[in-house]
């Protein structure tokens, strides 16, 4: 009876170490997280939009009144400069390291002219950006992380079915594109 | 009939006799455990009686052999069983501990920052979702009403006041996680811009399978449902808890066909 209880707290503190193992080890090996869904949405450095029902890769829209769209990017080679229009409500947008960790976010009240013009670069590419800035890219928010990898989720914001194809277009004319770099 | 000195054992060469029960007055005078040796020359035990010894010692022989890797089996099987289970639990039944809870709702402002806790970095990753950056919104769920009773597709709701200081908001039910239809012809979702409020900016939505006068935000009936309510550019998405937030009030004004 003593073996009986004592193979069963073993068993308890083995449940305890594996669930603790699993909860902290997941992130790592996970396949379902939000990076890996957007490296299977397409080709990196282009914004793909989402579609209302969950695609192959299991991401969708997760508000009917937002239009999302998403951008891997791997900053290795280059920085990237993600663009847009304005002409719409609202759009909000966050950068996310490949653990899918915030990195950066903004929206179009905290942006300059309602533009959205934001430069992902590496902390290196940051300083020898700053260093000679060409004039075009005078305007542009420069962000710095350390991951290379990541992605970007663009938001657009249509309150009523008439603005749906301006969020739309907003959405396809969004730029995620490596800059032409040295 | 006096006890055997010894127990008794059954003898290999002679199984049908009990000659291990021997005392000083010689076989057959005593009694061992339950059974009496009988006087010699007659059959010994009666077969049946006989079998089952053996089967008790059989099975003696298969406990000692097997007690421990029945025990190592015991002990993973409790490991792994309850190891897995109770992680597929809280992955499903928490998206991490920095809650903020405001009556019914509930937000998690740092689960997808650097900050959040191992278990928010583990239900995002498995859950696979794109958050809300700080800077784009905030989204609250609401899974009971205000007396903590589950949310159902069978009752009816009334989601009343203010949110707190935000830009826009939207506001919809979600049925196993899925948001609802965007082109569906029922009001599946509302919104700032598209709902209808009183003179002081308050506003109250009826949340419900059939329709309502007013603001209508019409769910699945008879399916429970979670409210979702996503506030966009709000200060409370930075909140460190000195912004007094006030969120409206979610209570249920009736069930079934009453």
């Amino acid at each position: 009876m003593l073996k009986v209880l004592l193979a069963i707290v073993t068993g308890l503190v083995g449940a305890a170490l594996l669930h603790l193992i699993i909860i902290l080890a997941l992130p790592s090996f996970s396949e379902r997280d939000a990076y890996s869904k957007v490296l299977g949405e397409g080709q990196p450095f282009r914004f793909h939009a989402l579609g209302g029902r969950k695609d192959a890769t299991g991401l969708a829209k997760e508000d009917p009144f937002l239009e999302v769209a998403v951008c891997a990017f791997d900053l290795t080679e280059a920085p990237v400069r993600l663009s847009a229009g304005s002409g719409v409500p609202f759009w909000s947008l966050a950068t996310f390291d490949a653990a899918s960790n915030e990195t950066f976010s903004i929206n179009d009240r905290t942006s300059a002219g309602g533009m959205l013009d934001v430069i992902v670069a590496t902390p290196v590419q940051a300083t020898a950006l700053r260093k000679a800035m060409p004039s075009s890219l005078m305007q542009s928010i420069i962000v710095e992380t350390a991951e290379p990898q990541g992605y970007a989720v663009l938001r657009v914001l249509s309150p009523q079915r008439s603005f749906r194809p301006m969020a739309t277009q907003f959405l396809a004319e969004a730029d995620c594109g490596q800059m032409a770099w040295q | 009939m006096p006890a055997c000195a010894a127990a008794w054992t059954r003898t290999r060469q002679n199984p049908e006799l009990c000659g291990d029960c021997v005392d000083k007055a010689g076989p057959a005078r005593c009694a061992c455990g339950t059974f009496a040796c009988p006087k010699i020359g007659q059959p010994p035990f009666s077969r049946k009686a006989n079998n089952a010894n053996a089967a008790t010692k059989q099975q003696i022989g298969f406990h000692r052999l097997f007690r421990l890797p029945l025990l190592v089996a015991l002990s993973l099987a409790i490991a792994f069983g309850l190891g897995i289970w109770s992680t597929l639990v809280a992955l499903e039944a928490t998206i991490g501990f920095g809650a903020i809870r405001l009556g019914a709702w509930e937000a998690f402002p740092q689960a997808q920052t650097a900050d959040a806790d191992p278990y928010a970095k583990a239900h995002r990753a498995n859950g696979g979702r794109l958050l809300l950056g700080s800077a784009e919104g905030l989204r609250f769920y609401a899974k009971v009403d205000d007396e903590g009773q589950p949310l159902s597709g069978n009752c009816t709701y009334t989601v009343s006041g203010q949110t707190p200081p935000t830009r826009l908001w939207t506001l919809f039910a979600e049925i196993n996680g899925l948001p609802p239809r965007v082109d569906s012809p029922r009001p599946m979702a509302i919104n700032s811009r598209s709902v209808l409020r009183r003179a002081d900016g308050t506003f109250a939505i009826s949340v419900s399978a059939t329709a309502e006068p007013g603001n209508w935000l019409a769910v699945e009936g008879g399916r429970p449902f979670r409210l979702v309510l996503t506030l966009l550019d709000t200060p409370t998405a930075g909140s460190s808890g000195l912004i007094d937030l006030t969120m409206p009030k979610l209570e249920r004004t009736g069930c079934g066909n009453a």
